[in-house]
């Protein structure tokens, strides 16, 4: 579904290049749950900020269901979740997705009962007319998800989708997940919290320092640690 | 370039509604009318005052309240947009990054004009109150000080493509300094020699010149702009800011965020 092939990036900071990725290989199987694991700055957001054209990519290809990933016809089967998600201010929870549908050119007359319905199930059908401006970190984080879910993805890619919620929403979170596994759709999320991984990726790769540097199902990373999060720090550790 | 009508009107109202729900904007426009209808009140009032004195400084204010707003929206709004982060909803969606400029840069005018109107017709119905009479001139003026705000929105949009909202407002501020002095600049270059004749010619021909937008004059004498005048001043627009568009586009096309 989603295909990296040598992917490398640097940024150009303050006249100097910073290599951030270094030929970034990965390939996430049709309708699976596919965690990307990292340290903090080892890469993740990056590497989905290229997927999703924020960034440029120095060289290698990605690609979304055989498209290339910056056409226009790749982009309309994503649903993006950044990290920290943000909205106009502006706007109401509602208006958000009215917006976002307006954006994929979705059929006006079914975006409306289409946006209460997404607003249903991630716990905002009450906050449908508030402005986002008076939004908690947890709220942003569940529009977001609603968002993300608006165009009926194939492929959802998600920095972080956990962070900022509550023990509830975490738990609400991981059975929308694997909701939408079960309708076909194929789920990309970066995460440091590695026992929820363990709990619905069927797939993982570790990235560190801006390589991968294993990929497999959770339960052959880990092999005889106890959990992935102390094979994860043994491997990072190691590098 | 793909460019594609309905994801350019939808940016296009998210960005004139984000606008117009901005108090900022409100007080502004709240500022400016106040001035301008005290302006015309207290300019009748004092004694020998003509009129058409009075229009042309109410038509100075109006230009100067619609430059600040111009300014003020050009520049903060898209930098907003990047430092809240609001961009990554927009361009991860399936639109170009043509469509999402000019949406903007619509949306802009659209808000602009509407503050014009409003500034206008303050200024109309107070003169037509004081006075007893309507005058067309202003409307022409107004209308040119409209395309002036517009031209210059697309020089805010360029700058805030490459550098930050208070580096883009003062380099657009001072756009607007260079661009009045148009004629000026012209009339040095012709007395100069050398080298600096040549860079003063260059001056003029690279920066707007935003003296053509400028009829507060013709108030003066009642006279009104005819056909041939408006027209080159709409194509001078027309060239102008489309070449400031497409380089900012450039830019932004390939900007990261
Ligand atoms: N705009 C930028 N300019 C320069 N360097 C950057 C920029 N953004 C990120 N970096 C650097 O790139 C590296 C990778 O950052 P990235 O945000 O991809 O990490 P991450 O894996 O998402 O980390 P986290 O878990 O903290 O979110 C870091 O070393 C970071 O300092
Ligand atoms: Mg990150």
């Amino acid at each position: 579904m989603l295909k990296i092939d040598k992917l490398v990036k640097a940024y150009q900071f303050r006249r100097e290049t910073v290599p951030v990725l270094h030929n970034i290989s990965l390939e996430v199987p049709r309708g699976k749950i596919f965690g990307f694991l990292g340290a903090n700055g080892a890469g993740k957001t990056t590497t989905i900020k290229v997927i999703v054209d924020l960034l440029f990519a120095d060289s290698g290809t990605i690609m979304i269901d055989n498209l290339p990933h910056s056409s226009i016809k790749a982009k309309r089967l994503i649903g993006f979740m950044p990290e920290q998600p943000q909205f106009y201010h502006h706007l109401s929870a509602r208006e958000v997705l009215l917006f976002v549908g307006e954006l994929f050119e979705l059929d006006p007359k079914t975006v409306e009962t289409k946006a209460k319905n997404l607003l249903r199930q991630v716990g905002l059908a009450d906050a449908e007319n508030t402005v986002v401006r008076r939004f908690s970190k947890g709220m942003h984080q569940r529009l977001a998800f609603a968002v993300a879910l608006m165009n009926d993805p194939k492929l959802l890619i998600m920095d972080e989708p956990l962070d900022g919620l509550d023990p509830l929403g975490r738990l609400d979170f991981k059975r929308l997940f694997l909701e939408q596994k079960k309708l076909g759709t194929t789920i990309f999320l970066s995460s440091h919290i590695l026992s929820d991984v363990e709990e619905i990726c069927d797939e993982v790769a570790i990235i560190n320092k801006g390589q991968i540097v294993k990929q497999g199902t959770p339960q052959k990373l880990r092999g005889t640690y106890p959990t992935l999060e102390e094979y994860f720090v043994s491997t990072v550790q190691k590098q | 370039m793909k460019l594609n009508g309905s994801i350019i009107k939808s940016i296009a109202i998210n960005t004139f509604r984000e606008t117009v729900r901005d108090k900022l904007l409100y007080s502004l426009l709240g500022f400016a009318v106040l001035t301008i209808a005290a302006s015309l009140l207290a300019g009748s009032v004092s004694l020998g005052q003509d009129a058409r004195v009075i229009q042309n400084f109410g038509i100075t204010a109006l230009l100067v309240f619609l430059l600040i707003i111009t300014i003020f929206i050009g520049t903060q709004l898209v930098y907003r947009e990047v430092e809240r982060k609001t961009i990554y909803l927009t361009l991860s969606k399936p639109l170009t990054r043509e469509s999402f400029y000019l949406g903007k840069y619509i949306g802009l005018c659209l808000t602009i004009a509407v503050c014009a109107l409003v500034m206008g017709v303050v200024f109309l119905a107070v003169l037509r109150w004081k006075t007893g009479q309507f005058s067309t001139p202003v409307i022409w003026a107004t209308s040119f000080v409209i395309l002036e705000a517009w031209l210059l929105t697309a020089v805010g949009l360029l700058f805030s493509s490459f550098t930050s909202a208070l580096a883009s407002a003062v380099y657009t501020f001072g756009i607007v300094l260079i661009g009045h002095s148009a004629t000026t600049i012209w009339i040095l270059s012709q007395k100069s020699q050398g080298i600096l004749r040549y860079v003063l010619e260059m001056v003029y021909y690279l920066f707007p010149n935003l003296e053509k937008f400028n009829l507060r004059n013709e108030i003066v004498y009642n006279f009104q702009p005819d056909l041939q005048q408006v027209l080159l001043v709409v194509a001078y627009f027309i060239a102008y800011t489309a070449a400031v568009l497409l380089a900012g586009l450039a830019i932004f096309r390939r900007d990261e965020f």
